[in-house]
Order: C-alpha cells, then structure tokens, then sequence
C-alpha cells in the first residue's frame, strides 16, 4: 500500500537550483514515468524521495504521512540505481537478503522470501552463484529481486534499463511489469527513453530543464502536448504559425476549421505530428493538398522521414510509402482534426 | 621467442630475488671464509648457536618489541588514514593539492632529519625513548604511504553502493561496518601490511627517538654487525627478514589488485 505524494520541492545542488517546485500525485500501486533529457533532475528528485538527498524546500508524503525528515532506512521507499550495485563480496541470495537482515528479520523467513522472489524474477537455481559470475542482465534482475523482497510502499527506478542491450531491454521491461501489476508496487520510474516511458506507464510526468511540463496518460503527452517543448521532445518536428479567426486557424499552410472558438484573432502556434501529414505523389491537382517537393528522406525501418519543402515552409512527415526520392513533387494533406493549436 | 622469454622469466626472478638471501644464508653458516675465496673454508652454526642460544634473550626480546612496534604503527596508520583516504578520494575540496604535497614531504625529507627535528621536541613532550615516542616518529613516515594506497582504493569507490544499502534500510553506521568496509579490505590490508613492513626496516629514526632503550631488531642487527662477526649479522638478518616475509605471504592474494577491482 502506498500513494506518494510530491509537493512544491525545490531542490538546489549547492547554490545551484536543480528542481523548482515540483507538484506529483502516485496513486497507491500506479506506475507513473518520470520522463526527460538527461541533466533535467530526474534523478535528482528519485534521491529526494528515497531520502538520499534533502530538498531545499517543499515535503514528501507517503500515505498522506510526511517522510521529508526521516532518515532514508526508515522510509518505506526503495530506490533501484542505474547500475546493479549488487554487493561484490556476497553471493546473489545474500545480496536479495540484506535488506531483510537490515530489518532483522529470522534466517527462516529470509530463505522463504528469497527463494519466493528469485522465482518471481526468474533467477531460480542462481541463487549461490557469486555476483561477477552473472550476466548483465541477471544482475539487474538480482537489483530488482533485492528491493522487491522488502515488499516496500513505493518503489523508485533510475533507468534500470539503460546498461542492457536492446533486446534484454525488452525482455526485463516485460518482466517489471508482470511483477508491477502483479505486486501493485506504486512505482516511480525515472527514464529519457519517450518510447519507454510511454510504454510502461500509466501515466508520464515530463521534466524539462528542472521544471515539470506536463503529467498525463502516455496518449495525452503524444497527442496533445501542453507546449512546443513538450511536443519537440516526444518528436514533434513540425510548427505552425497563425491566427485564431471565427472559428478558422489562418496560417500559411492554408486555413484549418477548429471547434473551439478562443482567443479570437490572438497569434497562436500549432504542430501536427510527422506520422499524421498525408503524403501522395500524384502530382494532379487536388483540393486542400499542398504542393512540395522532397528535400532528403531517411529509411526508418517501417516507415519512411521525409523532409518536405512547401512554399510556405517545410515539413517533416513519416509515411509508409517507399521509394521517394530527394527532388520528388508530391503533395501534403494536413488533416484538420490532427492540428493541436496550442493554448496561449 | 615470447615462448622462450615465458620460459627464463621465473628463473630470472628467482635468481635475482634468491642470490642476495642464498648469500646470506652461506654467510651464516660460514665458520671461515677469507677474501680471495668464493667458497667458506669452513662450515658450522656458530652464528646460529649465538642467535639462539648465546644471544637468544636479546634477539626474541628485540622481535617481540618490533613486532609490537610495527603492529601498533600499523594499526594506527589505518585507522587514521581510512577516514582521510576517503575524504581526499570521494570529494574535491580547495586545498587538496596541498594536503597531496604536505603528505609527501616526510617520505622525500631524510629519516635522519625527521628524526633529529623531532627529538627535541619529544623530549619536552616527553615522548623520547618511550614506546609511544617510537611508533609515532614510525607513523610520521608510514601514514603517508597508508593515505596514499587507501586513496587510490577510494578513488576507484563508487558511494552510490552505500546510497543503495541506505535504501535498502541500512543506517550509516552499518553501511560502514557491512558495506564500506568489506569493500575496501583488500586496500585496508594493503595499507596496512605496507605500513608494518616501513616500521618493520626503520633503523635510524628507532634510534634516535628510542634513544637504545628501544631495541628492536633493526637496532640490534646494526649493533651485531658493528662487531664485524658477519656470520652473526647474516644469521640475525634472516630472523629479520623472515617475519616480514611471512606477512607479505600471508596478504598475498590482495596484493594482485584484482580483488581491489571489484570495487567499482
């Protein structure tokens, strides 16, 4: 059981502030994503709430009990670092067992637990080897069953998967999922992989630059980004200029109809995702398409990106088509409803 | 070819590690042996019959007072070193350039003039020709060495496993007994077997401050060498290269660095 609580943390290393005023809600077994580039302060707050660092300003709560003074082995929080950091001197079961012995639990239960939590992530019959005789991905997999046996509140990630190669990624990334819905340990997830974060979470917080930019379902920050930067980060390469007009958005790439009628006559930027611009080649004239011509394309496996030219600026579009070539007219269809104007 | 120099390595090694004890051996054994000859003239234990016998008191006297010179010297050199070490490998401060040369300096400054500069004021304090006196002129020269290897073990230190104890539930208290520690024994027994050899060989600075109340073996080899009787010297030379011999056996494995490695 456990619902985390962030509130108004500000957090400086030394005169320099890292974090400013940051506001988060973890339901109680939610796995929320805390997403941005690296130097954002993502680690930075998993410290905070672990109790490894103190904020400057602001408090922590778990289950509405503020934790923001106690000393990190009392918190009912667990942080599992970037690297495994499994103890060299202890084989792998004695590495699953310390925190267990820290909180003096019987020899007893400590085998029950550990034998549990081995089957749990798969490290059956691993248990005598000694750390260096692992694999990489068997010693993230040992972190993992060493936090998870203290059954802790809250659970904290920082980038657990970022040491393994592509495929065990996916592999460990599925497995920390079954256990999460399967344990419904509130997890806070620390990653800079948008795909990632989107993938595992319920919902993402988005930090940039110290500052939280939007918290929301992985569907809201794709689609409808709260600003530029948050839609340039999750790959959205294309801005619009224009004019809020009785219900039009003016801009130069044509008029777009929108339902909500604000801000009239206010200067706004759109974007529109690269997958979500229409690419055709024929080259007959059809309404509501704009003309351009290929500037330089890059094969992305299932899909193609394309830098296009138009009159009134360029574009970068991802289509399924194939064969285009740099110097091809084609012609872009914006669809209306993909526009998302952002608010002032 | 690679083969071939594999192959006369050990020889090589043991030749030029053996020859210097496999001349002291003969030397103690020697009842006679003259210039122009490469051989004695004549064999017998003498030598060994007046280490053990005739000056046997003296000598054990002498090895149970460097062994407790060297041990206490050790000892000390890592307890205050640990927390320094530590200090000047996980963070940057002003002034640690300094503190590098500062430690330095009583291992490039002679012995003798350490040990000279220091005596007038043991004297006042009290400390000359005592026990105390001996090892703290010892650790002037073997806590720098300690500071220094236990540096470099904690430069290598990632902090982050403590931060990962802390979390997993460990107070700071045990996190240095169960975590920090363990990790660093390799260097900590490092540092200190490096310690106790540097006390273990000090002559001079034994005695200037110990003032011959202190006799330890270095002191008492020199006063046996003085006599000229070489056969003895040689004899008393392997009591006292022995010991230290032993030890350096003992800490072996943690010599090779590989076991220091895994602390990253």
């Amino acid at each position: 059981m456990g619902a985390l609580s962030l509130k108004n943390l500000t957090i400086h290393y030394g005169r320099q502030p890292v974090v400013a005023d940051f506001d988060l809600d973890i339901r109680d077994g939610e796995m929320v994503s805390l997403l941005g580039p690296s130097g954002a302060g993502k680690t930075t707050i998993l410290k905070v709430v672990a109790g490894l660092l103190a904020p400057t300003r602001g408090a922590i709560l778990i289950d509405g009990q503020a934790v923001t003074d106690l000393p990190p082995e009392k918190r009912d929080a667990v942080m599992i670092f970037q690297k495994p950091l499994l103890f060299p001197f202890m084989n792998v079961q004695q590495n699953i067992a310390f925190g267990l012995k820290m909180r003096g639990d019987s020899g007893d239960r400590r085998a029950r637990a550990v034998a549990h939590i081995l089957a749990l992530t798969r490290l059956d019959g691993l248990g005598r080897r000694k750390v260096h005789e692992l694999s990489g991905g068997q010693q993230q997999r040992v972190a993992l069953a060493r936090a998870l046996v203290l059954e802790p509140a809250i659970l904290l990630m920082d980038e657990p998967l970022s040491n393994l190669d592509a495929n065990l990624r996916q592999e460990m990334r599925e497995l920390i999922l079954g256990i999460q819905s399967e344990l419904g340990i509130t997890t806070l997830f620390v990653t800079h992989d948008q795909a990632e974060a989107l993938m595992m979470s319920q919902r993402v917080a988005l930090l940039l630059e110290g500052r939280l930019r939007q918290v929301g379902s992985p569907r809201e920050l794709y689609h409808r980004p709260a600003d530029p930067d948050v839609a340039r980060f999750f790959g959205g390469d294309n801005f619009i200029q224009g004019r809020m007009r009785d219900g039009v958005f003016e801009t130069d790439f044509g008029p777009f109809p929108v339902e909500a009628v604000s801000g009239n006559g206010h200067r706004r930027t759109a974007t529109i995702r690269p997958e979500d611009i229409q690419l055709v080649t024929d080259t007959g004239d059809q309404p509501d398409h704009l003309p351009g011509t290929v500037k330089r394309t890059r094969f992305e496996g299932m899909a193609t990106r394309a830098w296009v030219s138009c009159p009134s600026g360029e574009l970068v579009v991802l289509t399924p088509r194939s064969g285009l070539s740099a110097g091809q007219a084609v012609q872009l269809r914006l669809p209306p409803e993909k526009i998302r104007i952002f608010p002032d | 070819m690679r083969a071939l120099g594999t192959r006369l390595l050990a020889p090589a090694i043991l030749v030029a590690v053996g020859l210097p004890f496999a001349t002291l051996g003969v030397w103690s054994l020697a009842e006679r042996w003259f210039f122009p000859d490469l051989w004695p003239q004549a064999w017998g234990l003498r030598a060994w019959r007046y280490v053990f016998a005739t000056a046997g008191g003296q000598v054990a006297a002498a090895l149970v007072q460097s062994v407790a010179v060297a041990t206490a010297t050790s000892l000390v050199s890592v307890v205050v070193a640990l927390p320094a070490a530590r200090a000047l490998g996980l963070y940057d401060f002003r002034g640690k350039d300094t503190i590098s040369v500062l430690l330095t300096l009583p291992v490039i400054v002679p012995p003798l003039s350490v040990a000279m500069g220091l005596h007038l004021w043991f004297i006042r304090l009290g400390l000359a020709e005592t026990f105390v006196g001996v090892v703290a002129v010892h650790l002037t020269f073997c806590l720098p060495y300690a500071v220094f290897v236990l540096w470099g073990v904690f430069s290598n230190y990632n902090p982050d496993f403590e931060s990962q104890a802390r979390s997993l539930g460990a107070s700071q208290l045990r996190v240095w007994r169960q975590v920090m520690l363990p990790m660093v024994m390799p260097g900590l027994i490092v540092a200190g077997l490096f310690a106790f050899l540097l006390s273990w060989s000090q002559y001079l600075s034994t005695l200037i401050i110990g003032g011959g109340r202190l006799t330890t073996l270095p002191v008492l080899l020199f006063a046996l060498m003085g006599s000229g009787d070489r056969p003895v010297a040689a004899a008393v030379s392997i009591v006292f290269v022995l010991p230290a011999f032993v030890a350096l056996l003992f800490s072996a494995r943690h010599l090779g660095g590989q076991s220091l490695a895994g602390v990253r």
